[in-house]
């Protein structure tokens, strides 16, 4: 325990409940007029497995994941997401475990408003508490199901209690304690309207990491609609349908995202591999060409990771391959 | 000198894909993963060329049989370790990496013991934490 927080004990026991009431997060603060928040939210129909044991995690997935309309039981969760001997449930694996079911898991920006602007968009939202202190955690998962501004409380559905109403500022303090952490569970294509392009587009590629193709494709689409601007959209994009050997609509995804930016190294190198495997080897030598007059024009910038040399040693990899092509179309008569 | 570290990289590189878990990895295309990666300059190695790309596949192998071997150590189905590592992104394994028994696991509140128990009391009723209102 640090120092700062055994002062603050001392402190509190000394001036009692009074202290206590003063301070703390308050969702007056967070719903005002202008923030166009509805007074209060509650998502009823958000299903509710009640846990067993230890096991919060399972038990608060099921309901996130039900509520996305997929049809699971806690115990069917157990074996993706439960460690035994830790007697709980990884954040990393309880995000892995959402995409083996398709499902995006769209981690919330770490704070009350954008929580309750989730909630106000009626998605449901699972959320790290820790519930102890610092020194000693109690990591505890949840699902938040709706706000009341009038009696100051957070509502959960939450171990055995199938709607818990917590106060705001025991909430807040113990959400603060797991840094603020929480994701909703949502179908691919259907964005929450407060999503952030960086989030989502991690999470897409979390499910192309995982061979979730189908439902990656899904999520770079909606992403590359709601940001035509955004290359990373459209990158994905073109990555998956080269991996489902779609290679015209790849073709086209790279080219599209070379249109909005021409000096994207990564994206030239990917349409240089698909045009050598289309059989056309000097167009790919072009694109490579233009990829290293890129690199020599912009050292250090943007244009997708130049100075990496993973992308260094792919562009290497897929010139090689080209002139190999290149000369072995040269030597045939 | 450098021939034989390259070979050797090499060497425990393909051990540790062929026995470990599928590190899956298309030649050709650069995946998004890493261009989100190397567009936000994560690229921590000081080392260059082909001998970066070695050591980050050889990292990257050995952190999925430490991820591998810890789970299996607390407790997790030998049958089911593979599946749930396949859906962990590279940038996931590496967090879990070592540190596994560090990080938050949410489960449940039954493991108050003894001391504990009195401390969090006196913390509960002072209004500091709220671990005994639900479960």
């Amino acid at each position: 325990m640090s120092a700062q927080r055994r002062a603050r004990c001392v402190l509190i026991a000394l001036a009692g409940l009074a202290l206590c009431a003063c301070g703390g997060a308050s969702l007056t603060r967070v719903v005002t007029p202008d923030s166009q928040l509805p007074p209060s939210v509650e998502l009823q129909d958000v299903p509710f497995h009640p846990q067993t044991e230890y096991q919060c995690g399972p038990a608060a997935l099921a309901t996130a994941l039900s509520a996305s309309g997929i049809d699971v039981a806690p115990q069917d969760l157990v074996g993706r997401v439960f460690v035994p001997q830790l007697a709980g449930s990884l954040q990393a694996e309880m995000i892995a475990a959402t995409r083996a079911y398709d499902r995006l898991a769209y981690q919330v920006a770490p704070d009350l408003t954008s929580l309750l602007a989730t909630l106000a968009e009626g998605r449901p939202v699972l959320v790290l508490q820790n519930l102890g202190v610092d020194a000693v955690p109690f990591w505890h998962y949840a699902v938040a199901v709706g706000y009341d501004v009038h009696r100051d409380r957070i509502l959960l559905r939450s171990g055995q209690h199938q709607r818990l109403a917590l106060s705001t500022r025991r909430f807040e303090g113990s959400w603060r304690r797991a840094q603020h952490w929480g994701f909703v569970v949502v179908k691919p294509q259907d964005l929450p309207a407060s999503a952030r392009a960086a989030a989502v587009l991690q999470a897409a590629a979390g499910l192309e990491s995982a061979q979730r193709m189908d439902a990656a494709l899904a999520a770079y689409g909606a992403a590359a609609k709601r940001w035509p601007g955004e290359p990373l959209a459209r990158l994905g994009l073109g990555n998956v349908h080269y991996r489902q050997g779609r290679l015209a609509e790849a073709q086209a995804a790279f080219r599209a995202l070379l249109a909005l930016e021409p000096g994207h190294v990564v994206a030239r190198n990917n349409l240089a591999q698909v045009l050598l495997e289309q059989g056309r080897p000097a167009e790919a030598l072009r694109e490579v060409q233009a990829a290293r007059a890129a690199l020599r024009a912009s050292p250090g910038d943007r244009g997708g990771g130049v100075n990496d040399p993973r992308v260094a040693e792919a562009l290497a990899a897929t010139e090689s391959a080209i002139r190999a092509a290149l000369s072995e179309r040269g030597a045939r008569p | 000198m450098r021939i034989f570290q390259r070979m050797c990289v090499l060497l425990v590189s393909f051990s540790i894909v062929s026995v470990g878990a599928p590190v899956v990895s298309y030649a050709g295309i650069i995946d998004t993963a890493t261009a989100i990666d190397a567009a936000q300059g994560s690229a921590t190695s000081q080392a260059t060329g082909q001998r970066a790309v070695d050591l980050a596949t050889v990292r990257a192998g050995l952190e999925r049989q430490d991820v591998r071997e810890r789970m299996i150590a607390l407790g997790v189905d030998r049958g089911l370790v593979d599946s749930r590592l396949a859906a962990l992104t590279d940038t996931e394994l590496h967090s879990l990496a070592g540190r596994m028994e560090q990080l938050p696991a949410g489960g449940d509140l039954l493991a108050v013991i003894g001391i504990v128990f009195i401390v969090l009391l006196v913390l509960e009723l002072v209004g500091v934490i709220d671990i005994f209102k639900k479960t």
